[in-house]
């Protein structure tokens, strides 16, 4: 069974960790009030690659049965932070439990990845009449709901895309896909308008970078950033646009920002390809899974990386809006490198058991 | 998994790879278009961002009296200032106006709310900065009352010939000592960023300057995350002997805003740049300034500087200046000058000191005289023009380079001069004083009433001075002589005329610029026929003569010009230029600039003739009944002439001359001028009192001081 631990995958993970370490030292180290936090990242990793190691040792076929409580508990986190939540800068997104303040929709990603993995591979071979699809669909409504009154766009289209990808994955017939564009299409003036104004203006300052100064000058210094980096870039701790500040959220949203400006353009393609590979991999396992539910829980994983990294990176390069969505394992965020290695050891678990015959 | 399962799941791994592979070579693309590409492009734009170039402050030349007594000198004061580009851009997606925040915390960190004295100074400088209207207009917008107060500005304006003429503008400016509410400072200091924004952005704009080191520091503490304020470097001009030279040394104000195109050409990039405005702090601003430095530094996102990269340019010190003045023959000059005004009740005077022989300027004394050192602490120099303009004594104005009045007797040393050179008379030739002399009228000669009477000043005193040579016309300062010399009489003798007196005021420097290295300076004209049609339209006559040979009519100079006549006569015949700045020397006291006197050519008179007017100087001062006897010093023989000058203020609402007596005479300027030692003259000393009366009893006692503190006391 240890034998099948994907290693390659384990160390690619454990690399780009280490980056994301020392681009936060090289981020932060100038400023007083964060000099920390690449220790505090360190932590993070160190307490991350334990919890990856801990969840590949646990049977991954366990979870079908939390799959209904997940989805309950979901729900109720939502509506608990919709009745009692907080109110941070304008979105009402975090619960009080006391010692500190959590986002239910960070573990609501995995919940919901695995209650989906659950519901389609239990309906597999039902899932091509209309009505269990609709099921899946009406029950994704409610969560996304209310995410989005939250309101929390980035989320909800995280979490649409997770979603829309294990269905798409799973099978469907075309003409359901093509009925689930027309309802989508019918739906969009509706949608339109419940845009809250934020959301309506990080578009429009996409499409027009000069309506918003402030905003405009983030993406701009973000560009510089990575155009100043060059060929071999201006070296670990030495990138000017990040040390003297000119870049800001440079060690969460903008670290790409940072690693392109320090390590120029063959470093930046070097950490795209591990982050690539790490998606590639989980993929294969995908691919090697032994059975539905282990196939759709690897695939909801690589999508939610592989969706994390295309619009964050996208923001960076400026060919996709302002969004505050982290570049997975690199960004410094205690919670997001932790869940996000969990889901890797998930990953790993499945791939330890792709074989029958280690279960005799 | 059926079969149809595992196909599906075989086509969506082939789609999901090949996604995978085309959005890793989409950004592999994007990147290599921007990192590559336009590489070049976002490395200079980065650059901009850090880079930036500072100008480094030289000091400004120190300025030295001929012992080396320090006369300007530079105080270390520092400047807390905004730089509008370093300032919170307003991020216009909230309510919030950010810059209008910081501008709020920074007055807060200054006290500008609570401290009285803070918020007018503050609103001092963005008067400066604003100017009258704009400031006016500002705080008004801020819905602020101001006060006003009245002053007389003076506008120059031109009359319909073209000239430019001086009219008095009553005009109201606000009232800057009552202390604006933080609402009218905030509305100040952000029209006053806007403002700045429009030329250069990174251009620090003062908030508050002449603040010392201690609070300089106190505050840089204060505002550390305050983004876009600095605290700078910003010395003071000082000047130790405040008022005592305050017309030589001038003061230093921030570039003129009608004359900032022209510093612009000469290299002055930061319009509030302080230069000389006045004084030998104007004349010589560009050797006094130096050259700023430059460095590269480079700055992080709050504009602070975390490193020199590069020191472009070095500044270069500015040059000290060597003056001939004696600081302490100047107090001297001051003392005695005061003194008398005081006890005349005139409204000002002039005192000057030279040596004849190089034009070395050893004093210059023009009263009432100010503090150059309010110019440099707290007000800016205009607001500070109008207020001291206010005063109607105008003590900003130099009267001895900027005054011009008939310069009386002195003038008698001129006329002397041209009748031997042009042999109208010879040494040897007498002329009796027998009483007034009648000109006979023009149209009726034969009409005695009709006649013009003309009289000596002793006659008033029922005095006859009888048959007189040259020297004792001169010395007893005969009108009656000088009458002959400049009109002649009819039947009896050809006087000089007024071409050849013209000529010979014009030999003597009247009706050009000394040259004197000071600004300011006013131009005089020299009376004669072809002047006189043209402004008069009259034709001169024999009677203008006359009152030309005694410097009266239209005859007028600056006191200055009557010092640099009487040093021609002194040093032989030659005009110099008065010169305050002998040397200018670098940092290493090495001498960089040595001033050399330029002799003009010699007047066109004989020195054995040139010797009878010396002689008539000599006889005034020490021969029997002299006009200056008391200006005797003991050990040195003095030489001088006295001037009374009568003169006429001419007021249009009594459509008369103000100040006239009760017998209807017009008041007088007293004048003396002299030189010693007569032998070997090495001073010449120049005395004006406007209004003062008598020259004798009023300027000769103020230069008898000044030659006998020189002789005596001062010269080595």
């Amino acid at each position: 069974m240890i034998r099948h631990f994907d290693k390659p995958l384990f160390f690619a993970v454990l690399l780009l960790c280490g980056i994301g370490i020392a681009m936060t030292y090289s981020a932060t180290i100038t400023t007083i009030d964060l000099a920390d936090y690449w220790q505090r990242q360190l932590l993070f990793t160190i307490l991350g690659a334990i919890a990856l190691v801990t969840a590949a040792l646990f049977d991954y076929r366990h979870l079908e049965l939390l799959a209904q409580p997940s989805y309950v508990f979901l729900l109720a986190s939502l509506v608990a932070v919709y009745l009692v939540g907080e109110v941070k800068s304008g979105a009402q997104r975090w619960l009080s439990l006391g010692i500190t303040d959590v986002q239910p929709t960070e573990a609501g990603k995995f919940l919901l990845i695995v209650f989906l993995a659950w519901y389609l591979s239990r309906f597999q071979d039902r899932i091509r009449r209309i009505a269990y699809l609709l099921g899946v669909v009406v029950l994704l409504l409610i969560p996304l709901g209310l995410v989005y009154i939250q309101p929390d766009l980035g989320m909800t289209v995280t979490l649409a895309f997770l979603s829309g990808t294990l269905i798409l994955i799973n099978g469907v017939r075309l003409t359901h896909v093509l009925l689930g564009v027309v309802a989508a299409g019918a739906a969009w003036p509706i949608l339109q308008g419940t845009l809250q104004d934020y959301m309506i203006e990080r578009i429009e300052i996409f499409l027009d970078p000069s309506s918003n100064a402030d905003a405009a000058f983030n993406v701009q210094q973000a560009l510089i950033s990575i155009g100043n980096g060059g060929w071999i870039g201006m070296g670990w701790g030495e990138g000017s646009q990040n040390q003297l500040h000119f870049l800001r959220v440079r060690h969460t949203d903008f670290i790409f920002s940072v690693i392109a400006e320090e390590l120029g353009f063959i470093g930046t393609v070097m950490v795209l390809l591990l982050l690539f590979f790490v998606i590639w991999r989980l993929v294969r396992i995908a691919d090697l899974a032994q059975d539905q539910f282990g196939r759709l829980i690897t695939l909801g994983v690589a999508s939610l990386i592989f969706f994390q990294t295309f619009v964050n990176v996208g923001m960076n390069l400026a060919i996709l809006p302002v969004t505050g969505m982290t570049l997975p394992f690199l960004s410094y965020g205690g919670s997001s490198l932790v869940s996000m290695m969990v889901a890797v050891g998930l990953a790993q678990s499945v791939v330890m058991r792709h074989r029958k015959m280690d279960f005799s | 998994m059926n079969e149809r399962a595992a196909r599906t799941a075989t086509s969506t791994s082939i789609i999901v790879r090949l996604t995978l592979a085309a959005t890793f070579l989409v950004f592999c693309m994007r990147l290599y278009s921007l990192q590559i590409v336009s590489g070049d492009s976002y490395q200079e734009q980065a650059a901009v961002n850090r880079l930036r170039e500072i100008d480094t402050y030289a000091p400004r030349g120190v300025i030295y009296d001929r012992n080396g007594e320090i006369l300007a000198r530079n105080r270390p004061s520092f400047v807390i200032a905004v730089v509008p580009a370093d300032l919170p851009p307003d991020d216009i997606a909230t309510e919030i106006d950010e810059q209008r925040i910081a501008l709020e915390r920074l007055l807060a960190v200054l006290e500008a709310d609570s401290e009285e004295e803070m918020a007018i100074r503050i609103a001092e400088v963005m008067f400066l900065h604003l100017g009258r209207e704009d400031f006016k207009n500002t705080v008004e917008s801020a819905g602020i009352d101001l006060s006003f107060r009245q002053v007389n500005l003076e506008i120059l304006k031109q009359d319909e010939d073209g000239r430019e003429i001086l009219e008095e503008v009553p005009t109201l400016i606000p009232d800057l000592a009552i202390p604006l509410p933080v609402g009218g400072l905030l509305a100040l200091l952000e029209r006053a960023v806007a403002i700045g924004t429009q030329g250069s952005s990174y251009r620090p704009i003062s908030v508050l300057d002449l603040v010392d080191r201690e609070q300089a520091f106190q505050v840089a503490e204060e505002t550390y995350q305050l983004r876009g304020v600095h605290v700078l470097q910003q010395p003071v001009r000082e000047y130790p002997y405040r008022d005592l030279a305050g017309h030589v040394l001038g003061f230093l104000g921030p570039i003129p805003k009608l004359a900032a195109d022209k510093y612009k050409n000469r290299g002055y990039e930061d319009p509030n740049e302080p230069v000389g405005l006045n004084g030998l702090e104007y004349t010589y601003q560009d050797s006094l300034r130096g050259l700023p430095g430059k460095r590269l530094v480079e700055v992080d996102i709050l504009g602070r500087e975390s490193r020199t990269v590069n020191v472009v340019r070095e500044p270069g010190p500015g040059l000290n200046l060597n003056l001939s003045l004696d600081i302490r023959l100047q107090q001297v000059m001051q003392d005695a000058l005061a003194r008398q005004l005081e006890e005349t009740g005139a409204p000002h005077g002039v005192a000057l000191a030279m040596d004849p022989r190089s034009g070395a300027m050893l004093g210059m004394v023009s009263l009432p005289s100010y503090d150059n050192n309010i110019f440099s602490e707290g007000l800016g120099e205009e607001y500070k023009a109008l207020e001291v303009e206010d005063d109607t004594q105008r003590p900003l104005y130099n009267y001895a380079i900027g005054g011009l009045y008939p310069p009386g007797s002195t003038f008698k040393m001129v006329s002397a001069t041209a009748a031997l050179a042009e042999h109208v008379i010879t040494p040897a030739t007498t002329l009796v004083d027998r009483g007034p002399i009648y000109l006979p009228n023009f149209f009726f000669p034969d009409d005695p009433e009709q006649s013009q009477e003309f009289v000596s000043w002793n006659h008033k005193l029922n005095i006859l001075h009888g048959p007189m040579t040259i020297i004792e016309g001169i010395g007893l300062s005969n009108d009656i002589f000088f009458y002959y010399l400049g009109g002649g009489f009819p039947n009896f003798m050809d006087g000089l005329g007024s071409e050849r007196m013209a000529k010979w005021m014009r030999l003597y420097g009247y009706g050009e610029l000394t040259g004197v290295d000071l600004p300011g300076e006013v131009l005089a004209f020299v009376p004669d026929e072809q002047w006189k049609r043209l402004t008069k339209a009259e034709s001169w006559t024999t009677g203008d003569s006359y009152n030309m040979a005694i410097g009266q009519g239209d005859v007028l100079g600056t006191p200055m010009q009557v010092m640099v006549s009487t040093a021609a006569v002194a040093n032989g015949g030659y005009v110099v230029k008065p010169q305050f700045v002998q040397q200018m020397v670098d940092t290493q006291d090495h001498v960089q600039w040595q001033y050399e006197p330029e002799l003009q050519e010699r007047m066109p008179v004989d020195p054995g003739l040139l010797a009878y007017v010396q002689r008539g100087m000599w006889y005034a001062v020490n021969g029997h009944a002299g006009t200056a006897y008391y200006s005797r010093v003991e050990g040195v023989t003095v030489a001088g002439k006295t001037g009374t000058a009568e003169f006429c203020a001419y007021d249009p609402e009594i459509q008369d001359c103000t100040d006239r007596d009760h017998e209807g005479n017009l008041p007088f300027h007293a004048w003396y001028t002299a030189y010693a030692p007569y032998e070997d003259p090495e001073i010449v000393v120049t005395v004006f009192v406007y209004s003062g009366g008598e020259g004798s009893a009023v300027a000769l006692p103020v230069a008898q001081e000044i030659l006998h503190a020189w002789f005596h006391e001062l010269r080595q």
